[in-house]
């Protein structure tokens, strides 16, 4: 008795798309079979030209493909279904529904939700036993085992806990309502208003897809419906567009590469022609629809994971040709990784530092580029040659892996800011921040790296001048342990000593300089300038562990070691406030 | 050795320094990110571990702004403070090559000092500010134009209600619709956007639209109600020729302006309950301090609804609320807090029991179809609110004889009769297409009787006063021209509704019922829109179900709770629970902490107040206090309760947090957007910004320039720092009545910022100093060094002892 039925624009855009359905005179579902020796269908198809197109979505204009990876992260998170990619997906999703009726596309990220679903399913139907192993595995289930009678109560139960699994539910149900095909189908939001103007919402395909259609074939609901063509935009160019998107439909369902690409390169052709004042540059959409297909450049971890080994054995075995060999690695590292930053922030319009993706990667990128300018400006001549290219190396790798691995965390689609984010303390404070951050990472690199050193027989030393000095020191030659008066050649152990010196001093000085810039935007923004949020808390407690540093490190006779183990503790804390506390522990910096 | 010389030694001492600033990392820690503990020996498990907020815990019951001025962090920072003084006055000579840890050092200290002043003046809240309050006032009887009688006001917030004037010249006005954002079409002003609300109402025996401009009181203008469906509104010039239809009465938009802030209960817990005597205007706070904020106190079990474990339950607290205000209305009488539930909301539930004045059947049903589909509904016989769902479908009804069973077997019928032409035909309502405007004639008599009817709705059992009737109204097309009926079960009742006329009115007026006497029109209700009609009695206890779902006849089935009874197309009905006489029992439901939301901070939380040893009453938490129901903003609720003194009198109490008067009044002038690439989707993803304008009245009265202050761009007033804090967004995904398109009121932050030029400049002496002492101080001791070898190799061919300054002997030491 409950009302179940969709709401009255769902249900004109299913009617919409059955219609165009209806007059691609394919039933959907049935679908020609690809000969055994041909290829796949969604790799015969070539929806590159599509990149040219842009989407409005939540006040930003995006390219296809970064626009269809946002909506397809909704349905299957990181997941890419039968080896498609998110834009070939969506269409198929929206053109031919029914061959996902009982596939396993939809996401659950949670591990427990998962084990409680499976376990559900296989009271109703214990057939699924490897399916739901799978499920366990990867996350992906059908939206069939969701409607099972046994797992709907479970669905439902874990619905009413807030504070464990609500959350997870609501992304349930957020996938369930996206892979709808009427959903997909209004959402493609392709044509700009015909004034130009940037503050009126563009207009679905599905406002013109029936246009110059005769009324009396379509089905009964849409009979009476009148389909002008929109306001300001030529009609002519209109008509044409729906009848491409028409054909496009039908070949599609019919499976017609060649058609579909033709079609494509139409429909590509003729968007951006309809008001082009109001289109955004071929080129900026060209190359977000290219850094979304390329996995936002983060398979970059690999290259520097050469760089890192190369620079080890040139620490470890002072080989020359690996120390050169490692430089140049870390050089085209570097290279790729400036490119990705520079790139995302030509897509995106602002310098890539308002989310835990851009905050992360540009982080490492600061730290890379710090080290190569070192490496190349004063540390060439030094024994700490390699050192600080080394921490960053393994740096960017880890934040870079991160960012490959763990896209649901570290989530890459581009979105607009927050308002109180849009301030010049975003960039001042946020960026001097995270360059403290990646700063202390790689100051724990060479620290740990001193651990591993004094644990394989490394004596008592450490770096006499400590930090800026040390440098001076080690140019001019000199050595560090105390009574070893002018040593021709450092130990490894003063080397990161002292690198672990000049970073921790850098990151120490920035770090607070940062959080009394972040003090400065609070006041006029949150109206205190400290609000003991656990982010700020933590941000001083990094602080406080490298201000124990200095003073211990003056104390102790083991100076090489404290400041080892409490430059790892410093990287330790700040890892534990840029995740734990981000992800765990809710406050103001919810979104940093 | 000396005290004061231990003492000095100690704070002079780097080991005691490094001490407290281990302290102090724990004690942060601790209070910023709680504890985890195991609860499990397999520590390995992923639930072997508790995370705790120690802060939280009874004992301390600390925000975190609290925590972190409490005696022992005040201590830790303080001898830190000293160490740092001491120890650089007493060990570290003031020399260029020290001057970066002296600098440090004394930011540090001067960062503190301004912490002290900071934090021990600070002053934190948030003031709502409405855009507009409506005025309406009735011109008074006999006097010239523009004399006023009786006046009200209310907030302009969709749905506000009042009433002016009495008798034939009351008024009700509604806030039907408000567009933050009207295009004036006409006038020098054409094209500019402004604030617009269209009042609906009735009086003066008319029933019409309102609207009225915030800035251009010229243009307000009635609009008049019409018969054409495509244009059912008609401004009023053109219908009369004037834009104004009833003179008499008068509409206005003025600010509404705040007078208070409320301080931030999250910051430092700032509890209060307001209290005054009933029939007063304003209410006077009364602080509350002591109260928790995140530990329940329930002292007796009884009064609330618990749906799992409560370790509050039995624990009792005792908060005298003292008045301290010398225009409290009950000076002498000290109130006191019994009770504390961090997250409650307020339940009523049906339990065995019965009243007085016949029996009241309460049942709980669960409706579920083949597919695993279900619903849970409560009915309630006597209540015409609740005894019937979806849309009256599913429906309880009590009897008190067979004969109304009976009925109940009947379908909904209307009967046309049209004497004159010998018409007396029976139609079923369920048959007919409802509320469809595109709904088919159904001919009375005949297709050329020239008499056609369609049914526009059916509401069954309608409160009409101290009756109940049901109603179906029918538009009606006869010789005599188009118009609706609305015919009751009581025929008494029935009658036509001229064009535009308000129905109330309609109800109300005498003379000619009927536009078109010659046909007669009667409604028998039977089982009205039921297709699941639970009927209880005549017997105490009995319980049958009247099934018509897939039935041409309607078939009858005795009902036992918990037994399923299968209907047509698979469709089970289970009464689960089954009071044959209930009465209604209210108190706090303790929501599981599971079932909390997260951000909703003190937003459900209760408190039990009451005289000592007197009565309790658990009382709602209001973020904000509102003196009358047209006052209250929307999202936000007014629930005062009563409480009995022991002299006899009475007092309305609630409870909140406390708030504080502004230097001036604000009012806000208009709220503006600034939205991304596509304008404002409703979604706060397109908004770029937030901007309130604002005016401040002086003492005198007078509204000074508006000011603009927007999210990241703060204005200082009086020694207050005002920020934008939250907005007022459209409802989502709901439109027709009620629905709000937003942006009708502000919330600003309030906050004032002693202190904080002296935390800054601590803070700028410290980077110096760090950034002195890590690349200067190098620098200076290279220099000296290579000083000192100079002088000794110099000294050697000379053949005498190297001399040094004394500002080169640490550099000759090393």
């Amino acid at each position: 008795m409950r009302d179940s039925s969709p709401s009255p624009l769902l249900s004109t855009l299913a009617s919409l798309l059955a219609a165009v359905c209806l007059l691609a005179a394919a039933p959907a579902g049935a679908m020609p079979q690809a000969a055994p020796t041909e290829a796949p269908f969604h790799e015969r198809v070539d929806l590159r030209p599509l990149d040219r197109v842009a989407v409005f979505t939540e006040g930003r204009l995006k390219s296809f493909a970064s626009f269809a990876n946002t909506q397809m992260q909704f349905v299957s998170g990181p997941r890419l279904i039968a080896g498609q990619g998110p834009d070939f997906t969506y269409l198929d999703l929206m053109l031919v529904p029914s061959a996902y009726a009982d596939a396993d596309i939809l996401f659950v990220k949670n591990k427990g939700v998962r084990a409680r679903i499976a376990q559900a399913a296989l009271e109703a139907d214990p057939s699924l036993g490897e399916r739901m192993k799978a499920f366990e595995r990867t996350g992906l289930v059908s939206e069939r085992v969701l409607g099972l009678p046994t797992v709907r109560p479970e669905l439902q139960a874990m619905e009413g806990d807030l504070i464990r699994t609500a959350k997870e539910m609501d992304a349930i149900k957020g996938a369930l309502q996206v892979k709808e095909p009427q959903f997909l189908l209004g959402s493609l939001r392709l044509l700009p208003p015909g004034d130009g103007s940037a503050d009126r919402p563009w207009s679905s395909i599905a406002d013109i897809m029936l246009l110059g259609v005769d009324p009396a074939t379509l089905p009964g609901s849409l009979k009476d419906r009148t389909v002008e063509p929109l306001p300001g935009i030529d009609a002519a160019r209109q008509a044409a567009l729906a009848a491409d998107w028409r054909a496009f439909v039908q070949a599609w369902q019919q499976r017609d590469a060649d058609a579909v690409n033709a079609k494509v390169r139409a429909i590509a052709d003729a968007l951006p022609a309809l008001v082009p004042a109001a289109y955004p540059s071929a080129d900026r959409l060209s190359w977000e629809g290219w850094y979304f297909r390329s996995g936002n450049l983060s398979r970059a971890w690999m290259v520097f994971l050469a760089a890192t080994v190369l620079l080890l054995l040139a620490l470890v075995y002072r080989w020359p040709w690996a120390m050169k060999a490692g430089m140049v690695t870390f050089g085209i590292a570097a290279g790729i990784q400036t490119f990705a930053v520079l790139l995302r922030w030509y897509i995106s319009g602002r310098w890539p530092n308002s989310n835990m993706f851009e905050a992360v990667t540009t982080a490492a990128w600061m730290g890379t580029a710090l080290a190569l300018v070192a490496e190349l400006w004063f540390l060439r001549r030094t024994a700490m040659r390699g050192v600080v290219a080394l921490g960053a190396a393994v740096t960017s790798m880890v934040a870079l892996m991160a960012a490959y691995l763990l896209p649901v965390q570290l989530n890459p689609n581009i979105s607009n800011m927050m308002p109180v984010l849009h301030d010049v303390w975003l960039y001042i404070h946020t960026n001097v921040i995270i360059f403290s951050y990646a700063l202390i990472f790689m100051a724990a690199v060479s620290a740990a790296a001193y651990l591993a050193w004094r644990a394989t027989g490394g004596g008592l030393a450490y770096a006499r001048v400590g930090g800026a000095g040390a440098v001076a020191e080690f140019a001019a030659g000199a050595g560090g342990t105390p009574g070893a008066g002018q040593a021709p050649r450092a130990s490894a152990g003063e080397v990161l000593d002292g690198v672990t010196m000049l970073l921790t001093e850098v990151s120490f000085v920035m770090l607070w300089a940062g959080i009394v810039m972040g003090a400065i935007w609070a006041d006029h923004s949150w109206g205190r300038p400290w609000g003991w949020d656990p982010k700020e808390v933590f941000a001083l407690n990094t602080f406080v562990i490298f201000a124990l540093l200095i003073h211990v490190r003056w104390k102790v006779r083991d100076k090489g070691l404290w400041t080892a183990v409490l430059a790892v503790a410093g990287a330790a804390v700040m890892l534990f406030n840029w995740i734990v506390i981000n992800f765990v522990i809710s406050g103001l910096h919810s979104y940093a | 050795m000396r005290i004061d010389r231990a003492v000095l030694d100690l704070l002079s001492s780097v080991r005691f320094g490094i001490v407290l600033l281990a302290l102090l990392f724990v004690y942060m820690s601790v209070g910023s990110a709680g504890i985890v503990y195991p609860v499990h020996p397999n520590v390995f498990h992923p639930d072997a571990w508790v995370h705790a907020q120690v802060r939280q815990w009874r004992p301390f019951e600390m925000t975190e702004f609290e925590w972190f001025h409490w005696w022992p962090f005040d201590v830790l920072t303080g001898l830190l403070v000293a160490n740092l003084a001491v120890t650089t006055v007493r060990r570290i000579p003031l020399r260029a090559v020290n001057l970066g840890v002296w600098m440090i050092h004394s930011g540090i200290v001067l960062l503190v000092v301004g912490s002290v002043i900071y934090f021990g003046t600070k002053v934190e809240g948030e003031a709502p500010v409405v855009r507009r309050s409506v005025t309406v006032g009735v011109a008074a009887e006999g006097a010239g134009p523009g004399v006023l009688g009786d006046t009200a006001s209310m907030l302009a917030m969709p749905g506000s209600k009042l009433a002016v004037g009495t008798g034939a010249d009351r008024y009700d006005v509604e806030v039907q619709s408000i567009d933050p954002s009207w295009e004036l079409r006409s006038g020098d002003e054409v094209g500019t956007r402004a604030y617009s609300v269209n009042l609906l109402v009735s009086g003066g025996g008319r029933r019409f639209m309102r609207q009225v401009i915030a800035g251009y009181p010229q243009y307000t203008e009635d609009l008049v109600f019409t018969d054409d469906p495509k244009q059912p509104m008609k401004r009023a010039v053109k219908e009369t020729g004037r834009p104004i239809i009833d003179e008499r009465l008068f509409v206005a938009l003025d600010y509404a302006p705040q007078d208070s802030f409320y301080l931030k209960n999250d910051l430092v817990k700032s509890w209060a309950l307001y209290v005054r005597r009933p029939g007063d205007a304003r209410w006077v706070q009364r602080p509350i301090d002591g109260l928790p904020l995140y530990n329940d106190s329930v002292p007796e079990p009884d009064e609330v609804f618990l749906s799992g474990r409560e370790d509050g339950v039995g624990r009792w607290i005792r908060v005298p609320i003292p008045a301290v205000d010398p225009a409290d209305p009950a000076p002498g009488i000290a109130l006191e807090a019994t009770g504390y539930i961090r997250y409650a909301q307020p339940r009523a539930r049906w339990v065995a029991g019965g009243t007085d004045d016949g029996p009241n059947a309460v049942a709980t049903v669960e409706v579920a179809d083949g597919d695993g589909r279900s619903g849970r509904y409560v009915l309630v016989a006597r209540d015409p609110q609740k005894r019937a769902a979806d849309g009256g479908v599913l429906a309880l009804r009590q009897v008190s004889d067979e004969e109304q069973v009976a009925a109940f077997l009947r379908q909904p019928t209307l009967v046309f009769r049209v004497p004159g032409r010998g018409i007396d035909q029976a139609e079923a309502v369920k048959d007919a297409a409802l509320a469809d405007a595109k709904a088919p004639w159904r001919s009375i008599g005949g297709a050329d009787s020239g008499y056609a009817y369609r049914v526009s709705s059916v509401q069954d059992d309608l409160a009409m006063g101290a009756r109940e009737a049901s109603v179906a109204i029918v538009e009606l097309r006869t010789p005599a021209g188009e118009f609706t009926r609305w015919v009751f079960s009581d025929p008494s009742m029935s009658r036509d509704l001229k064009s535009g006329e308000d129905p109330m009115a309609a109800m109300r007026r005498g003379g000619e019922s009927f536009v078109d006497g010659t046909v007669e029109v009667e409604y028998l209700p039977g089982n009205g829109l039921a297709l699941a009609l639970l009927v209880a009695g005549p017997e105490p206890g009995r319980l049958r179900l009247v099934d018509s779902l897939g039935r041409s006849e309607a078939r009858i089935v005795d009902v036992a709770p918990r037994a399923p009874v299968q209907m047509a197309s698979g469709i089970r009905l289970t009464v689960t629970e089954w009071l044959p006489n209930a009465v209604q029992e209210a108190k706090p439901l303790v929501v599981p902490p599971e079932q909390r939301q997260r951000d909703a901070r003190e937003l459900f939380s209760m408190a039990r107040v009451g005289v000592p040893d007197g009565p309790q009453r658990w009382l709602q938490y209001h973020p904000y206090v509102f003196d009358r129901p047209q006052d209250v903003l929307r999202r936000y609720w007014l629930q005062p309760e009563t409480i009995d003194l022991p002299d006899g009198t009475r007092l309305e109490v609630l409870f909140s947090r406390q708030r504080r008067s502004l230097p001036e009044v604000v009012a806000l002038d208009a709220f503006e957007l600034a939205t991304h690439v596509g304008g404002f989707s409703g979604q706060s993803s397109s908004i770029r910004n937030y901007t309130s304008v604002v005016r401040f009245r002086a003492a005198d009265g007078t509204w000074g320039d508006p000011l603009r202050l927007s999210v990241n761009e703060p204005v200082e007033h009086d020694g207050l720092s005002f920020f934008q804090s939250q907005w007022d967004p459209p409802d989502e995904g709901r439109g027709g009545k009620g629905a709000s398109a937003g942006l009708n009121y502000t919330v600003l932050g309030i906050g004032n910022r002693n202190g904080v030029w002296v935390q800054l400049a601590g803070c700028v002496v410290a980077c110096t100093g760090m950034a002195y002492a890590f690349y200067v101080k190098p620098a200076i001791k290279r220099r000296n060094r290579r000083a000192v070898l100079a002088e000794i190799a110099r000294a050697k061919a000379e053949g005498r002892q190297p001399s040094f300054p004394k500002h080169l002997s640490e550099s000759v030491h090393a």
